[in-house]
């Protein structure tokens, strides 16, 4: 299989108004949904999540080995999976990945306003739903670049369904950690109990309640890495 | 013995049968005249009207009336007929009675259409309405509080408490039961037992569908009493009971669930349960803090939801991704063990793949017991038992089942031998009021954990005052699913009060002579009486839900006082006092207080 590039976009600075549509079924989002005004300062992002071939060529260069492995790339790399979104890795896998490449991950925010733009569309390639347009209700992650048609305003690929990504940081809300996830995945679920699957629209996030490391890994679940620009 | 006079002349019957005196008369339709103590009724036992129109009175033509009599029961019947129009109807009132103080009312009806096509009937019962309207008539879970009728026993399966109506002074009374099991307007009898519920009785017509042969239209239930409508109920409660095979509750092997009194939901997602350093769940402080609460008498451990659904992985393969997976149960449940509490783990329905059944999870509940030891499984989302987990329990004989809903039906009763008994609508103002379970005193054995997940502040203290009025045990959920509802210290304090009360006089509460709502003597007091079947000693739980304080006599005693003694709620001046050999309870109760008094009584 031929590998690609995974080139960075650049992001000028810019303000927008943020906010998150997020009903949870039962319990709550403690997090401040907005509408806030919020500043994007300028960044690079990557224009893929972080592939299996990235992720590999991490772990041969560095030796990283997470301190809990449980459930840790539990999908095995391999020669044929090199092109599809990295999965089964935590917060923490994806943190370490992104300061060995000089980066970070992007703020739910950054994340938003990467998707959504400055004209706050619905879903990265406009506001209309279009499961042509990316990885949606299928049984298996796809390629990066599989769907070029999708890609948001500023060039971003994958940003709906497909996988789930990390954001930054671990919220707390004084009784509980939870992280925010973005963007969907491939995975739908069956019932309304279910973590609502599929791709996602770009405003909305989910809550991802903290637990050991083996729990925080999930087949559905990757990221993107963003870098602080001049 | 039955008295039978009927004459041709008068066109009128006045029978007695066990303890039911009925006047009948016939000279235009069928008028009920008396019954028992309700005298001048005069109102037409039925009125039916065809596509509109109704039959009028002078086309009713009495066929025959007659009596059958044999060593186990006596049948008065009344055949009728009626030409309308081109449509010719037959009919037959029926009253049975098998026992002395329970008579069968059967209605029955047919009719052949003129070109055999069939028209649209509606029925009406005028002598129910009117006594619907009788100011002693207290609908199914109703008592009077001085001004009206108002709702305080509820229940929530798919039998149908009686109606009452009761003499002046409350001591001769009649039920009225629409006997049905079913969960929606499936036949008549439902339809009757939902109108008569309802507001609107005197509107309600019901529709039937009348063929050539009879068809049963009401089954009335009509249950005597000269004890009050306490004595309906018990009359109600052992009828009902006797349908029902509840040998799964008097199992001697597995019915430790009997003093679950308090669970606690841990759930896992949160600082009480989970230490986010150590990166492990903190059952031991878990177990220390619930002797806040009076000691957990089993934990529910619940990580599934809301993770569920991220990815494929199913409900069981969640718990692979715990810590040192199945082994971190293993731990936990031993350490539960330890302090003897018992642990469940949750089950989701919903949660059933395309390439699993409930057959499939049964066997992976099988494993997971034997890995873990685990004792109970809770039934999330449901209140029945599959027959695929019941199968589990010829294996585990201890092993527990509790669902999220009380079962209704009987199959489910009879199986499920625990359940919450959960209330509230979330987050939409509702209001936990004070009220008796009617399951709780119809199925005792059937343990119940009261929980409003979402209450707080003064709805979370109405829940304490709930659990002790019904004397049931509760749900301890201070996590909900992420949203951290605590009890307060004081609410600590009660829920342990009310626990050790539960198991100190645990054959009391869960005895099998217990009665809801029993006759007080205010009007603004309710009370329910839980006593085995020898009633040397009984437990009265009194709630005073009016809004003042209520000083004097309370209730009136059933037998001479040996020993009295408040055991639950607010210290209150409470008193037995001795008037003519009748024994009265005096308390000084503040408006919205519950309290549990003891009272031994000389037999």
């Amino acid at each position: 299989m031929k590998s690609f590039i995974n080139n960075k976009i650049f992001i000028e600075s810019n303000e927008y108004t943020y906010r998150v549509e997020h009903l949870t079924l039962e319990g709550t989002c403690s997090t401040d949904h907005g509408p806030r005004n919020v500043k994007i300062k300028n960044l690079l992002v990557d224009k893929y999540p972080v592939t299996n071939q990235q992720y590999s060529f991490f772990l041969k260069k560095t030796g990283y080995q997470p301190r809990d492995s449980q459930r840790f790339l539990e999908h095995k790399l391999n020669k044929k999976k090199i092109n599809l979104p990295v999965v089964f890795v935590s917060q923490n896998d994806a943190i370490a990945y992104a300061k060995w490449v000089g980066g970070r991950l992007p703020t739910d925010e950054e994340w938003q306003y990467i998707a959504a733009g400055p004209k706050y569309l619905d879903w990265p390639w406009g506001n209309k739903f279009n499961p042509s347009l990316c990885n949606h209700d299928s049984n298996k992650l796809e390629s990066v670049n599989a769907h070029r048609k999708g890609e948001s305003w500023c060039g971003c690929a994958d940003m709906a369904g497909n996988c789930w990504e990390w954001t930054a940081g671990i919220h707390n809300d004084g009784n509980h950690q939870f992280a925010l996830l973005r963007g969907g995945s491939y995975f739908y679920a069956p019932d309304h109990w279910h973590v609502g699957g599929g791709a996602r629209k770009n405003n909305y996030h989910w809550k991802l309640q903290i637990l050991n490391e083996g729990m925080n890994r999930a087949a559905t679940l990757g990221f993107r890495c963003v870098y602080d620009a001049k | 013995m039955m008295q039978n006079k009927f004459t041709d002349k008068k066109k009128s019957i006045d029978f007695s049968l066990g303890n039911l005196d009925l006047s009948l008369d016939l000279n235009k339709n069928v008028f009920l005249k008396k019954l028992n103590f309700i005298k001048n009724i005069n109102n037409e036992l039925f009125i039916i009207r065809v596509e509109n129109k109704l039959i009028p009175k002078n086309k009713y033509k009495i066929e025959k009336v007659s009596k059958n009599t044999d060593v186990n029961f006596t049948v008065i019947s009344i055949d009728f007929s009626q030409n309308f129009e081109n449509d010719f109807f037959k009919g037959r009132i029926s009253f049975v009675q098998k026992k002395k103080n329970i008579i069968d009312f059967i209605f029955q009806l047919s009719a052949r259409w003129y070109k055999d096509i069939p028209k649209k009937v509606l029925l009406k019962f005028p002598f129910i309405i009117n006594l619907h309207k009788n100011k002693n008539f207290l609908k199914p879970g109703d008592i009077f509080d001085g001004k009206k009728r108002i709702k305080k026993g509820v229940w929530n399966l798919h039998e149908y408490p009686p109606s009452i109506i009761s003499d002046n002074l409350g001591i001769e009374s009649l039920g009225f039961e629409f006997y049905d099991q079913f969960p929606w307007q499936a036949n008549y009898n439902l339809g009757m037992s939902e109108a008569i519920s309802s507001e609107n009785f005197e509107k309600f017509e019901t529709e039937v569908q009348l063929t050539q042969e009879f068809t049963d239209i009401i089954l009335m239930k009509i249950y005597t009493s000269f004890k009050g409508r306490e004595k309906i109920f018990s009359l109600w409660k052992e009828n009902t009971r006797k349908r029902y095979d509840l040998r799964k509750y008097h199992d001697s092997n597995n019915r430790w669930i009997k003093k679950n009194y308090l669970q606690h939901f841990m759930f896992a997602y949160g600082e009480e349960a989970f230490d986010y350093k150590k990166i492990q769940f903190k059952i031991n402080q878990i177990i220390k803090e619930g002797k806040q609460f009076g000691g957990y008498d089993s934990i529910l451990f619940w990580h599934q939801y809301p993770r569920l659904g991220l990815d494929e992985s199913n409900q069981w393969q969640l718990y692979k991704y715990l810590p040192k997976n199945y082994k971190t149960i293993k731990k936990i449940v031993d350490i539960c063990h330890s302090h003897n509490i018992k642990f469940f783990i949750p089950f989701k329905p919903w949660d059933i793949r395309s390439n699993e059944s409930l057959d499939s999870h049964a066997k992976f509940l099988e494993k997971f017991i034997k890995e873990t030891n685990i004792d109970g499984f809770f039934l999330d989302t449901m209140s029945s038992l599959p027959e695929s987990f019941l199968k589990i329990q010829k294996k585990f004989p201890s092993f527990e089942f509790c669902s999220e809903g009380t079962p209704r039906e009987q199959r489910q009763i009879e199986t499920l031998t625990s359940s919450w008994d959960q209330i509230g609508d979330i987050r939409r103002n509702f209001k936990v009021d004070i009220n008796s379970n009617f399951f709780r005193f119809l199925f005792p054995e059937h343990p119940l954990n009261l929980v409003s997940r979402w209450s707080v502040g003064s709805d979370k203290d109405a829940l304490i005052k709930r659990a002790a009025f019904n004397g049931m045990g509760m749900v301890i959920w201070q996590d909900i699913f992420g949203c951290w509802l605590p009890f307060s210290i004081e609410q600590k304090k009660k829920i342990k009060s009310l626990k050790n009360i539960l198991k100190k006089y645990h054959k009391y509460f869960y005895g099998d002579n217990s009665i809801p709502l029993i006759k007080t003597l205010s009007k603004k007091i309710i009370c329910n009486e839980f006593s085995n079947s020898f009633g040397k000693q009984k437990i009265y739980s009194i709630y005073n839900f009016g809004s003042n304080k209520i000083n004097g006599r309370i209730l009136k005693l059933p037998l001479a006082v040996i020993e009295f003694k408040q055991i639950y709620g607010k210290k209150v001046n409470i008193q037995i006092e001795k008037k003519q050999n009748t024994f009265y309870l005096l308390a000084n109760l503040d408006a919205n207080d519950v309290i549990l008094v003891n009272i031994k009584f000389q037999i």
